[in-house]
């Protein structure tokens, strides 16, 4: 197991970085958004509604658009990265499993590998933001986009299980993205500090990233939102993966063979059975 | 000595019937070639044998971890020949890959070994497919469509190597729509109606 989990982990990565349409999504993208989003939104005050404290701050509009611009940006690429690296392995990762790799060697590389992701991707928007503004909480920042990340790879690895194609997966990422992290943002939508946000995957991570990045305020409570979302995303994509994954019945000792007619000694082998029931044992010869 | 025993495998596929209770039995060192039209149900069998499919009813017992070759090849597009071999050398759980090495040079892609596997020519990735079921020495070989793209002198080598481990006691069975050179094998099995109709044997000498 040690072995195959190291040897997953490794690989996955390997076969990440390599995903060249991702690195120029980050190279490109992540500042060309902030440059376009900050120069069209002008600096005048608006009232950003803390759901968790009951307050209303009176924040930056283009600040505060600059962090829904990351989390745009960020939760896109995420959602993804995390999604292509699914599809793109599904089916090898069924002939691994057929060939004796353990399932769950597998499927915690995945969920290590798209940990490392959301963590890279969310430190490294939050040091190109920095070249746009400075704002005084920025571990508050770092901290939202790392969170926003994590849910978003956990959207994408649900997505790259449950999708039938490509295309819709992305489809679905794009919408769900652009529509969650602008309506969270008061200067985008003039809804935005009604109740009904809540119940948005980004809500939680905007809540977190405005009381920390504004008013040096740390909204614990809005930090597990985000992650509540990510785990059930991510308890959700990993059930239906697992249960997707062959189950070609372990390699186990031949109890029902031994020197009866036509059936070898199993001296270095062993038997492997399937039925429909399961993984009964069948006498060979 | 069977190596491979399926009885009664039944499948269907919503209301179209497949498989019907069908029976097969390789023995070890035995080279079987299960050929049929299109759409007669040959990778729904192999992939029932290698544990892919669940069948609707029947059972399958092989002896040992089976090498499997799926119809489409299967690799890890982004990674090099190499990290694809060391992927399975770990799902095989063994710790040289001298087989592997070994078919790769008579396999004749050694030059590619740090290519990565998704820039490589059909027949390469076929032989990179093929590789990965042979490297862990099986005691049964499940290939569909084994040869598909490979030129004259791999095809040869394909069938030298076949031969060998015949001769090592692996039991085969080779999916082929066509099969050509019935002398290779020692029985044909033609799949007709979900089922193993008749059993031609050939004139070759089992090995």
């Amino acid at each position: 197991m040690r072995q195959q989990l190291d040897t997953a982990v490794r690989l996955s990565l390997a076969g990440q970085v390599r995903n060249r349409f991702a690195w120029i999504l980050l190279v490109a993208f992540v500042p060309v958004w902030y440059l376009l989003i900050g120069s069209m939104i002008a600096h005048h005050g608006i009232g950003f509604r803390l759901r968790a404290t009951g307050a209303t701050l009176a924040v930056d509009g283009h600040n505060l658009t600059l962090i829904t611009a990351g989390l745009s940006s960020i939760t896109l690429i995420t959602g993804f990265v995390v999604f292509a690296a699914v599809r793109r392995t599904r089916a090898f990762d069924r002939r691994l499993v057929l060939s004796g790799y353990r399932p769950a060697a597998l499927i915690a590389a995945k969920t290590g590998g798209a940990l490392v992701q959301a963590v890279a991707i969310g430190a490294y928007a939050t040091i190109i933001m920095l070249f746009f503004w400075r704002p005084a909480g920025v571990w508050g920042v770092a901290v939202t986009f790392m969170l926003a990340a994590a849910t978003y790879a956990a959207l994408g690895l649900l997505l790259g299980v449950l999708v039938r194609g490509d295309l819709e997966g992305f489809f679905l990422i794009i919408m769900i993205s652009l529509l969650d992290t602008f309506l969270e943002n008061p200067v985008d939508n003039p809804l935005a500090n009604k109740p009904i946000l809540e119940f948005f995957p980004s809500y939680g991570s905007t809540q977190f990233a405005a009381a920390g990045a504004f008013h040096h305020q740390v909204l614990a409570s809005m930090a597990a939102v985000s992650l509540g979302w990510t785990a059930a995303f991510a308890l959700l994509g990993l059930i239906v993966l697992r249960l997707r994954m062959p189950r070609p019945a372990s390699v186990t000792a031949p109890a029902l063979t031994g020197p009866e007619e036509g059936v070898a000694s199993p001296s270095s082998s062993a038997v492997v059975s399937v039925s429909p029931a399961g993984r009964d044992g069948v006498p060979l010869g | 000595m069977t190596a491979l025993a399926a009885r009664g495998i039944r499948k269907s596929f919503g209301r179209r019937r497949v498989l019907a209770g069908l029976d097969l039995e390789v023995a070890a060192g035995e080279m079987v070639a299960v050929a049929g039209e299109n759409g007669t149900g040959k990778t729904t069998l192999l992939r029932i044998l290698a544990g892919d499919l669940r069948p609707d009813a029947g059972s399958v017992a092989i002896r040992g971890r089976p090498g499997y070759c799926p119809q489409t090849v299967v690799l890890d597009e982004a990674l090099t020949v190499d990290q694809n071999v060391r992927y399975f050398q770990a799902a095989y759980r063994i710790g040289r890959t001298g087989r592997a090495e070994e078919l790769i040079e008579r396999l004749g892609y050694a030059g590619c070994r740090d290519q990565r596997a998704g820039t490589l020519s059909g027949g390469t990735r076929q032989k990179l497919s093929l590789t990965l079921a042979l490297m862990h020495d099986p005691p049964v070989l499940l290939l569909d469509e084994p040869y598909q793209g490979f030129d004259w002198q791999t095809y040869l080598a394909f069938w030298e190597m076949a031969g060998e481990l015949r001769g090592r006691g692996t039991a085969t069975v080779v999916i082929s729509h066509l099969v050509f050179e019935q002398e290779r094998f020692d029985r044909i099995c033609h799949l007709r109606d979900g089922r193993i109709e008749e059993e031609v044997v050939s004139h070759a000498p089992a090995a």
